[in-house]
């Protein structure tokens, strides 16, 4: 081996190193965040939890004491609401994509506007339901909230509902109408039923992305001070209030705020652990 | 050949059976333009196995899959031409699919169980079709599954998940499944190809005793099992039949060269 | 069924039964696929509806400024002027800045989880990351207005400043007092947030490489990075940059993390260190509070233009993707 040759294969062997090594760097950055941003809402959320938490409404200025009861019963009402609307709808354009509309042009056309929805600004989506309903009603709403919220939530769970429907095999399909079932049983009741678990992840995963989301809710489900239920009222939201009360200048104001960035952070995390474990748990089910 | 082979089946068969269960006449099946099977004419007689042989790409698949049309799902597939079930064209756009899906029942290559219990997956269709009590179901649940020959094995764990049961006991499972809903034609479509040596045995014999009561089409790559469990046997080749007759005689002596190459292990 | 029941108007053959259950069947097979066609509608009609209720409710401050509102840099909802030149270039900055600084990391991330971690390590790495597209962006918002732009103003922006503020050419990009908040801070959130979209994507685009090319390249004696570098970035060429757009899609339309770490300020400024705002925070800042209805509809017109971007970005991405996945299925 020449000298030139030696030097060049140094070269190259040193280039791969750097990069080898910047790469496992990049990682360590990435998760940097990760747990930079999981220490300060855990140990920040922490200090601001207190009994009332829970039990309590959002207080006026200056917000000492006071919780955020409300809230959670607004944003548990709201996404009922979405995923109400959201989850039936989802399955039903997911299953018309996977069982009819496998090659067809217009099926192509939905599913790629699909992904793009599933992808699009969400504050958009509150200034349409703000354009058709709250400004037609003329008031906002904790409907006008979750139907916003039904728009991030279907496409999401039609995307999965599509996927999952075209994992099963043909064979099924073919099985179940060789019994002379017709086709709407044999979606719903043995395709539908094969594709449940991938479903009911896309489910949680929806119901995750929406616990955390509050630009399509400042205009259309809006805020309220107290306690509510009424769907055709504004009602308060956790990450609403996370956004009015840690924009204020009230120290108490924001240790609520913490406190609820806690909770919606440690039920999401919760959601996106389960549904793993359910789509891993339903793996080893079907080999 | 093509001119020579409908007749041939015609008069060979009329010999030994009174009477036909399945007529094709002058079938052609189409995949968008291509053609898959061209002028199939052939008579598959009542309570007997007809096995349907041929290298692979053949069209013998293709055939079985037009028998109850279970082609129809996927676009662009069509047939013309005749298929007679008890002398009622069932290529016919009126034709009820479902009807004709639950005299004519399909096993395909791989056990496909629904995703419930073994129970369930019996009951499932027969539900459909019919309104019984549930004492009646259980005996016909009972009934299918002795006829396949899982009884013994399943009778402990009717409430169990089939998908825990194993490869040979699934497949079982699909017959048992289809003979439930009482059809009158069995359509097996390679069912022994993903199983082990054991389990093909098992559902060859159960092939065997099933003919008393239905009459039963079995497509196989594999010739000595055509040998073994089927009365009659066509073969086919480049979506054509080439030659069909009892077993015995195909196997045997059979009247084409591209047979006997076959049959011989020369090709396919 | 028992044939006491049975009166002359109910059917009771079994082929009579036959021919009503066939029919009945078919009847709901047909309400079943319209009723599912009529869902798959709906997602149709959710983006048609989204740009055409945008470009309705904006219709008063297009028809009223025409091009002008893309162009002028005044926003002054007392002399009711409007013109979008800053958040536009405020979403545009902060959103450059974002692929910058995600592009190459996201880049490494997936070259560290393809091909250079051990096999143990991967998939909890891959799942710490997707964690982080999980947390809400209100957190990250809270999470830079409290704690890492207070940090920047006191650890990074007066070095900045300082060292980079004199440099001729770039130097006006970093002169300013270190406010904390402002579109460089507002890049590395959004950075942040996009930087596990940019890299799953790629992760998942570089797993499409068929095995026996890189073993071929690695039997030539080619280090790991010659054959990432030679073979798997050029074979998934399109398709990465399909990840980064989908990444810059997000960027463009994120709200909340923006709208916490960005100000509100509707002047324009060279500087990076300033704050600014964008199209999607200056909806959430002041929809509510926008009485006259011109100020209103140039909100919702600023809707409307983030949502045709968008539109054409994420389009863009899917198009790229989707020739990967078309390759990946033919071969």
């Amino acid at each position: 081996m020449s000298a030139d040759n030696i030097w060049l294969y140094r070269r190259r062997r040193a280039i791969n190193l750097i990069a080898l090594v910047l790469g496992a760097a990049a990682t360590l950055f990435g998760l940097f965040w990760l747990g930079w941003i999981l220490w300060v809402t855990l140990v920040k959320g922490f200090t601001a939890l207190g009994p009332m938490l829970f039990t309590h409404s959002t207080p006026p200025p200056p917000g000492a004491g006071g919780g955020l009861a409300n809230a959670f019963l607004g944003s548990l009402i709201v996404n009922s609401i979405a995923l109400a609307v959201g989850v039936p709808v989802g399955i039903g354009a997911g299953m018309w994509l996977a069982e009819y509309a496998k090659h067809g042009k217009l099926g192509g056309v939905i599913r790629f506007l699909n992904d793009i929805l599933l992808s699009a600004p969400s504050i958009v989506l509150g200034l349409f339901i703000y354009t058709i309903l709250v400004k037609v009603v003329g008031h906002f709403s904790a409907l006008a909230g979750g139907l916003a919220l039904a728009l991030i939530v279907l496409p999401i769970v039609v995307r999965t509902t599509d996927e999952m429907l075209k994992l099963v095999p043909s064979t099924m399909r073919e099985a179940a109408l060789s019994l002379g079932i017709p086709q709407w049983k044999v979606v719903m009741q043995i395709l539908f039923r094969s594709a449940r678990a991938g479903v009911i992840t896309g489910i949680l995963l929806a119901l995750a992305r929406i616990s955390g989301e509050t630009a399509p809710l400042l205009f259309t489900a809006l805020n309220n001070q107290y306690w509510s239920s009424n769907l055709l009222k504004p009602i308060a939201t956790v990450p609403v209030v996370i956004f009015q009360f840690a924009l204020s200048p009230y120290a108490g104001w924001h240790a609520l705020a913490w406190a609820g960035a806690l909770v919606i952070t440690l039920f999401i995390l919760t959601l996106s652990l389960l549904s793993r474990l359910i789509l891993s748990r339903s793996k080893v089910t079907h080999d | 050949m093509t001119e020579t082979a409908p007749t041939l089946s015609a008069q060979t068969l009329s010999t030994v059976v009174s009477q036909p269960k399945l007529i094709a006449r002058n079938l052609d099946f189409f995949y968008q333009e291509f053609l898959a099977l061209q002028d199939i004419s052939m008579e598959i007689p009542e309570h007997k196995v007809t096995a349907i042989i041929g290298p692979s790409g053949c069209g013998k698949s293709t055939l079985l899959r037009v028998f109850n049309r279970i082609y129809a799902i996927y676009p662009k597939l069509r047939a013309c031409g005749e298929v007679l079930l008890d002398g009622q064209n069932i290529l016919e756009p009126g034709y009820s699919l479902n009807r004709l899906r639950s005299k004519v029942g399909m096993v395909f290559q791989k056990p496909v169980p629904f995703p419930m219990s073994i129970y369930e997956n019996i009951a499932y269709g027969i539900r459909h079709h019919e309104r019984i009590s549930r004492s009646e179901m259980d005996m016909r649940v009972e009934l299918a599954l002795r006829q396949s020959a899982l009884w013994n094995e399943a009778k402990d764990k009717l409430k169990q998940n089939a998908l825990g049961l194993s490869g040979g006991q699934q497949q079982r499972l699909c017959i048992a499944r289809a003979i439930a809903l009482k059809p009158e034609v069995i359509l097996l479509d390679e069912p022994t190809s993903a199983l082990d040596p054991i389990a093909t045995g098992r559902i060859e014999q159960l092939v065997e005793e099933l003919k008393r009561d239905f009459t039963i089409v079995i497509v196989t790559h594999n010739m000595q099992q055509a040998a073994r469990v089927s009365d009659f046997t066509a073969f086919m080749y480049l979506g054509e039949l080439i030659e069909f007759g009892g077993t015995q005689t195909i196997f045997t002596k059979p009247t084409k060269t591209q047979t006997e190459d076959y049959i011989t292990g020369r090709f396919g | 069924m028992p044939d006491s029941s049975t009166s002359a108007a109910i059917p009771n053959t079994p082929a009579q039964r036959m021919i009503l259950r066939t029919t009945r069947d078919a009847r709901n097979d047909r309400l079943f696929r319209w009723v599912l066609l009529s869902c798959a509608m709906l997602v149709l009609l959710a983006l048609l509806g989204a740009v055409a209720s945008t470009l309705w409710g904006g219709r008063l401050a297009f028809h009223t400024f025409g091009w002008k509102f893309l162009v002028s840099d005044q926003w002054n909802a007392v002399t009711g002027q409007f013109g979008a030149l800053v958040p536009i270039w405020g979403t545009l900055m902060t959103s450059l800045i974002a692929m910058l600084l995600a592009v190459p990391i996201s880049f490494g991330i997936a070259l560290f989880l393809t091909e250079v971690a051990p096999s143990w390590m991967r998939a909890p790495v891959s799942a710490a990351v997707e964690l982080l597209a999980g947390i809400p962006s209100i957190i990250y918002g809270m999470w830079g207005l409290f704690v890492f732009a207070p940090f920047l103003a006191d650890h990074v922006y007066p070095w900045v400043n300082d060292k980079l503020g004199h440099l001729p050419l770039i130097g006006a990009l970093f002169r300013g007092p270190p406010l904390g908040i402002g579109m460089l801070t507002a890049g590395i959130v959004l950075a942040i947030m996009v930087i596990p979209f940019i890299s799953s994507v790629m992760r998942d685009v570089f797993l499409t490489v068929p095995t026996r090319l890189k073993e071929s390249a690695y039997a030539l004696g080619s280090t790991t990075w010659e054959v990432v570098w030679n073979i798997v970035l050029p074979y998934t060429r399109s398709a990465v940059v399909g990840g980064i757009f989908l990444g810059l899609g997000r960027a463009l339309g994120e709200t909340m993390a923006v709208t916490f770490v960005l100000g509100n300020a509707h002047q324009l400024s060279a500087s990076l260190l300033m704050p600014s705002s964008s199209i999607a925070s200056v909806i959430a800042n002041e929809f509510t509070e926008a009485v006259s209805p011109m100020h209103q509809s140039s909100l919702i017109a600023l809707g409307f233009l983030l949502f045709v971007v968008t539109f054409i970005v994420l389009a863009i991405a899917k198009l790229l993707l989707l020739g990967l996945a078309r390759r990946g299925g033919t071969e």
